[in-house]
């Protein structure tokens, strides 16, 4: 068995210091000499039409230095292709509450929002559509022209003949789940500065610079390109430390381009922060969405067939949609063994903010409804609920009728872990009265194996340098986002070179240094960049060993690179070299090693000294020319056999790139292309929770949550990962929603929009399954969304465990809990209004599943008293 | 968002903070802990041109022990509340509501003054200027119209404070004092009911100390606050219950509830519970019924409002058995 030097250990991140100490610089501490401040304004109209903007007065107020509007930069963009229908700045009409109509830039904060109330917009109001099953059934007053009925895309895929598998079923469930939408809510808020330097030809704009908190640097320059009319090369796009993304930043959010137009205009710096509620309005959070399920099964609890009719509440414009709607029907599949899948999706749009991609991408909701349904079953057929799921396994490696290739499949495993820790055997079913245990299983890709720019060039390139010194440095374009990028890559390069991580440099995400890596989303980080970085180290490696092989006289096949230094592996020992041996030199090695741990502190009068510590490199190899007629070593320090290596080849590079194998790019229909990757991750949990059954409040005491990473490059990052999942999964589960009336979001901050505090954060007992994936870096897969969707049902299916309650619309508010406990025995209904009742709902409802405003709303009123009447409403 | 401009004064006695009230009364706000004054300016909610810091005032801090009862100066932070040993032992019941506001991080800064003057909260009010012109404004600020009661005229914002219902259950008085009086009125007394006027404070005044009689002391107590997460929030509904005892008998029973009314409101009719050996389920279902009849939750915040008058019905129930074991 291989053993690993720099992997699979428990290593701290490698920005860890910078983020605990408060040193490290997020894109909103960064400043520059003249710099402005940005402030946006935004729409107060759900669905608008744009008559005229007046800014004089705002431009006149002192300190103000530059207003934009749509008309400064008309290009539309967006992050799909297909879906180019975002303007920085709107250009005639507004989509939602919260729609950017205009930006200042001044000196200073205050002053910009001043100026913003100065700003007269003359608005002639449109209909708003707010409730997707309403939406597609408008005729005119589209949200945008080209989309009849407001639906962005709909598409209807057929695998096998459900309706065959369901004649064969034994029994059919069929349900409608809603689960409302919720927002990433990452603790930094985006941010963008935005500088262009002058040319020193013209005196003219020149290049631009943009720092951004975003998950895909290079994306921004493609669309920075294309609004601005400048050539990608003209743009160098930099990320600093991000604080969380989630997908929130993994596509051009508006300020990112707002804040260069506005730069290019006032030729100064601009930096704009969203505000918290700005966040939420920028939003691209995970859909609301309606699942209509149907499932049938064999007696013995097979599968037959499923149905499921997806409808997605997407908001005013496409973003990531249409690749939403296709990963909720994609993903019914390689999970389990479904023999026939009809899938009908409908991406609709609303005036609300945009919906887009969110941890667990098009996934979470249709799996909370799917494993809720699955153990439905199992209870009808009084089967296991953790049986049936084993029941349904697929046959790995195996291509699913869906078209996706399944190479490692964790799963099996998985599930034994979580019945097993959780002592499912003995206690399912067994806990005192209110307390449960519910099981549901998930799973994700490593990497959409089509990139959305449908391009041929590698989803991931690597370049790595080393120099004289040893040190390595390895440019990426991958992005750090917290979730332990740069780590990955500098631990991959390590081991590879068989060099300390301390030697290992990571330079990332700054699109003048690092080559194109398409970005920080879909979990592809570890799988891809992991992979590219693996073989530009390779590529490296190889030159070394050259090198070294010549030195050492012997094949390159007998060389072990570990430790810091390169081995014979007929030397000192076969190719297993502890600490032990590195500690007694071979006879006639260097005792370089040894220097080197020691931290430098080298004997002068040493016959054999290195370039590095004597800070002569020349001399070094000089002396290394003049050993060549000595003995042929039996190992050589890693400094050493790199200064043979540069004199040997000269520049000592190489670069690595990833692209995935035609074989795991999917089957040919339609939308085919979303759902196919390199590698799935698995996942299954067991939660345990309590419910009050005189209030509905849900305790959730314990999730074992065991995932399928195929391998753990360093355990401790992977266990994180897997707790936030775990953890982000029971925000949505039980307490975070996003609660709209009349288009305006009633809990834009996150006082009311609520995350869970650390008081009910339950403890998670990550348990790391590693199936050795035959394509992954070292067997690496994905960790840090799979685990996400599973959360929601096993705690649903706990709350069924422990009161006996089917929940069908998340999140499971206790006055959810509460109405379905009152509906199950028939108590006095607690009257909570139409539609709270969790068991049947039937309708969607704009205002969330609370429903806190009953019937029709107020009007929205014009002409207030006590302050000035709004520039925005004086018209109407 | 920005603060907008404004003079901040930072007295170090308690004549000086008058003179200054007195002399900008109507453009001046009083700051004790910030807590929920500066995110409120930020929201342009208020934009002073004065801000009076009372935070140097010694005079205005501490839990003193005097003839007349318990006194606690307005600017005793809640983090002190919840740590002394003589609340403690002696009015538990505001040590335990004390102990659910917010966060320890907020409890650090904000006071018990501030809490007892805290303004009322309302969906359609605690939002940005943007947020609110977009709704076109509301009773409480800048607008003419309900959101939550389309059609009245009554603001309806909740008061939404952990510790008064605790207080008006232990019959707390406060010490009102201006540059030339002092005053001293009972809690209940303190509070109009009005959500968009909700305290009987003129101008030029301020809340310096609440005072708990020494009749109150020994009350059992037990506080129940509805909350979404177990940190952080504000109550959504919260009863306070005080029970005092002699021989076996109940002398006296207290029930209040918060943030279900645009005030802290002590519940009626409980003198039938009075001199029994104790009480029993079907006792304190009754007495939840009561405090559940008192509650007026309407969408002023998360959670419905038929939701929340429920769980008053069943927090009172079990504060009270709580109280009546403890």
């Amino acid at each position: 068995m291989t053993t690993f030097s720099i992997i699979g250990k428990p290593i701290a991140m490698v920005d860890a210091a910078g983020k605990t100490t408060g040193a490290g610089k997020y894109t909103d501490d960064l400043s520059l000499p003249g710099m402005l401040t940005g402030k946006i304004l935004h729409s107060p109209h759900p669905h608008a039409r744009i008559k005229r903007i007046d800014a004089s007065r705002a431009e006149k107020l002192d300190g103000v230095v530059a207003v934009v509007v749509g008309s400064d930069a008309p290009n539309p963009y967006g992050i799909l292709p297909v879906g180019h229908d975002e303007h920085a700045l709107a250009v005639d009409k507004v989509r939602y509450v919260g729609d950017n109509v205009a930006c200042v830039a001044a000196e200073d904060e205050a002053t910009a929002e001043r100026a913003l109330e100065l700003i007269n917009v003359e608005y002639e109001l449109l209909p708003a559509y707010f409730d997707p099953e309403e939406s597609m059934k408008a005729e005119r007053d589209l949200i945008h022209d080209n989309k009849p009925h407001n639906v962005e895309k709909d598409y209807h895929h057929v695998f096998g003949d459900p309706d065959k598998g369901l004649a064969e079923a034994d029994h059919i469930e069929e349900a409608r789940f809603i689960a409302n939408e919720v927002t990433h809510a990452a603790m930094e808020p985006h941010s963008t500065l935005a500088t262009f330097d002058i040319d020193s030809q013209t005196g003219k704009p020149g290049r631009l610079t943009v720092w951004s908190s975003t998950q895909v640097p290079y994306y921004l320059q493609h669309k920075l390109s294309l609004v601005l009319e400048m050539p990608m090369s003209q743009i160098r796009v930099i990320k600093p430390l991000v604080g969380g993304g989630f997908g929130g930043k993994s596509e051009v959010i508006p300020l990112e381009i707002i804040s260069a137009v506005a730069a290019r205009k006032a030729q100064r710096p601009v930096k704009i922060t969203y505000t918290r509620e700005e966040v939420f309005w920028a939003h691209r959070g995970r859909p609301r969405t309606i699942i209509d399920l149907k499932t049938g099964v064999k007696n013995d609890g097979r599968i037959t067939a499923v149905k499921a009719r997806v409808v997605q509440d997407g908001g005013g414009y496409c973003s990531y949609g249409v690749v939403t709607i296709l990963y909720s029907g994609a993903l019914l599949g390689a999970l389990y063994d479904i023999p026939t899948i009809q899938y009908d999706g409908f991406r609709v749009l609303t005036n609300k903010p945009a919906c887009g991609a969110m941890r667990g991408h098009g996934t979470v909701n249709v799996r909370f409804a799917f494993e809720s349904q699955l153990d439905e079953l199992a209870a009808k057929l009084n089967i296991d609920s953790a049986e049936i799921r084993r029941r349904n396994l697929l046959q790995a490696p195996c291509i699913t009728v869906n078209g996706l290739r399944v190479q490692s499949y964790g799963l099996p495993e998985c599930i034994d872990k979580v019945v097993d820790r959780s002592r499912w055997k003995e206690r399912k079913g067994k806990l005192p009265r209110g307390r449960g245990l519910g099981v549901a299983c998930s799973h994700y890709v490593s990497g959409a194996a089509n990139s959305i720019i449908r391009s041929d060039m590698p989803h991931s390139t690597v370049n790595i340098k080393i120099d004289r010194d040893g040190g390595v440095v390895v440019y990426t374009g991958a992005s750090e986002i917290g979730q332990g990028s740069d780590t990955m890559t500098a631990q991959i390069a390590a081991e590879v070179l068989g060099c300390s991580l301390g030697r290992v440099k990571v330079v990332a995400a700054d699109t003048d240094l690092t080559p194109i890596d398409i970005g920080s989303y879909s979990s592809r980080v570890t799988f891809m960049a992991g992979n590219a970085t693996l073989r530009a180290a390779e590529a490296v490696k190889k030159q070394i060993a050259a090198a070294a092989s010549k030195k050492m006289n012997c094949d390159l096949v007998d060389l072990v690179f570990r430790d810091d230094a390169v081995r014979r592996s007929n030397g000192i020992s076969t190719g297993h070299v502890g600490t032990d041996a590195l500690a007694r030199p071979a006879e006639g090695a260097p005792s370089f090693s040894r220097s080197l741990r020691e931290g430098g502190d080298v004997d002068s009068s040493s016959p054999t000294v290195s370039g590095r510590v004597e800070g002569q490199i020349l001399r070094g190899s000089l002396q290394q020319k003049r050993k060549e007629d000595d003995a042929p070593k039996t190992s050589m320090s890693f400094e050493e056999a790199v200064v043979a290596a540069i004199d040997f080849h000269g520049a000592l590079t190489g670069t690595g790139s990833y692209a995935p194998p035609p074989e795991a790019r999917g089957g040919k229909h339609k939308g085919g292309g979303v759902g196919p990757s390199p590698a799935y991750s698995y996942s299954a949990q067991v939660a345990e929770v309590s419910v009050d059954e005189d209030t509905g409040e849900v305790t959730v005491h314990k999730v074992w949550a065991a995932h399928d990473c195929g391998r753990a490059l360093n355990p401790v990052a992977v266990e994180g990962q897997v707790i936030g999942s775990v953890w982000m999964g029971m925000g949505q589960a039980l307490t975070e929603e996003m609660i709209w009336k009349d288009g305006l979001l009633m809990n834009p901050g996150l006082l009311e929009y609520r995350s869970p505090s650390s008081v009910e954060s339950p403890e998670v007992e990550a348990i790391i399954v590693e199936s050795i994936d035959p394509e992954g870096p070292f067997g690496a897969k994905e960790c840090s969304e799979g685990a996400l969707a599973a959360t929601i049902p096993a705690i649903a299916n706990a709350i069924y465990d422990a009161v006996g309650i089917r929940l069908h619309e998340s999140p499971f508010t206790p006055e959810r809990v509460l109405a379905a406990l009152r509906a199950k025995k028939n108590a006095k209904p607690l009257n909570l209004t139409e539609g709270v009742d969790p068991t049947s709902p039937t309708t969607f409802r704009e205002h969330g599943g609370a429903l806190w405003f009953k019937g029709k709303g107020p009007e929205r009123h014009e002409g207030s008293v006590g302050r000035a009447p709004s520039p925005a409403s004086g018209e109407q | 968002m920005s603060l907008s401009d404004f003079r901040l004064s930072r007295p170090r006695t308690l004549p000086d903070a008058l003179k200054h009230l007195s002399e900008r009364a109507g453009s001046i706000r009083v700051l004790a802990g910030g807590t929920d004054l500066l995110p409120s300016m930020r929201q342009k909610l208020f934009e002073p041109e004065h801000v009076l810091d009372l935070r140097q005032i010694k005079e205005l801090r501490g839990i003193h022990e005097t003839e007349q009862g318990i006194e606690i100066g307005a600017l005793t932070t809640l983090h002190e509340i919840e740590h002394s040993q003589l609340l403690r032992q002696q009015y538990p019941v505001l040590v335990e509501a004390a102990k659910t506001v917010a966060s320890p991080l907020i409890r650090n800064m904000g006071t018990i003054g501030g809490n007892i003057c805290l303004d009322t909260r309302c969906l359609w009010y605690n939002q940005s200027l943007a947020w609110r012109k977009s709704c076109g404004f509301c009773i409480k600020k800048d607008g003419n119209l309900c959101h939550v009661a389309p059609g009245g005229t009554k603001c309806w914002a909740a008061f939404s404070g952990d510790t008064p219902p605790a207080l008006l259950c232990l019959n707390a008085e406060v010490e009102i004092v201006a540059a030339s009086a002092i005053r001293r009125i009972p809690l209940r007394d303190f509070y109009t009911g009005e959500g968009d006027d909700y305290r009987r404070l003129r101008p030029g005044e301020l809340v310096s100390k609440v005072i708990l009689p020494h009749s109150s002391s020994g009350y059992r107590g037990a506080y129940r606050k509805l909350r979404v997460r177990g940190s952080i929030d504000y109550p959504l509904a919260g009863v306070a219950v005080a029970v005092k005892r002699s021989n076996g008998h109940i002398e006296d029973i207290q029930i209040a509830l918060t943030a279900v009314n645009p005030a802290p409101v002590l519940v009626k009719g409980l003198n039938i519970f009075l001199n029994n050996g104790g009480i029993d389920e079907s006792a304190a279902d009754h007495a939840g019924e009561l405090a559940a009849r008192t509650a007026k939750p309407l969408t002023t915040s998360a959670l419905t409002p038929e939701y929340r008058r429920e769980i008053i019905r069943v927090f009172t129930k079990r504060a009270l058995l709580a109280a009546i074991e403890s």
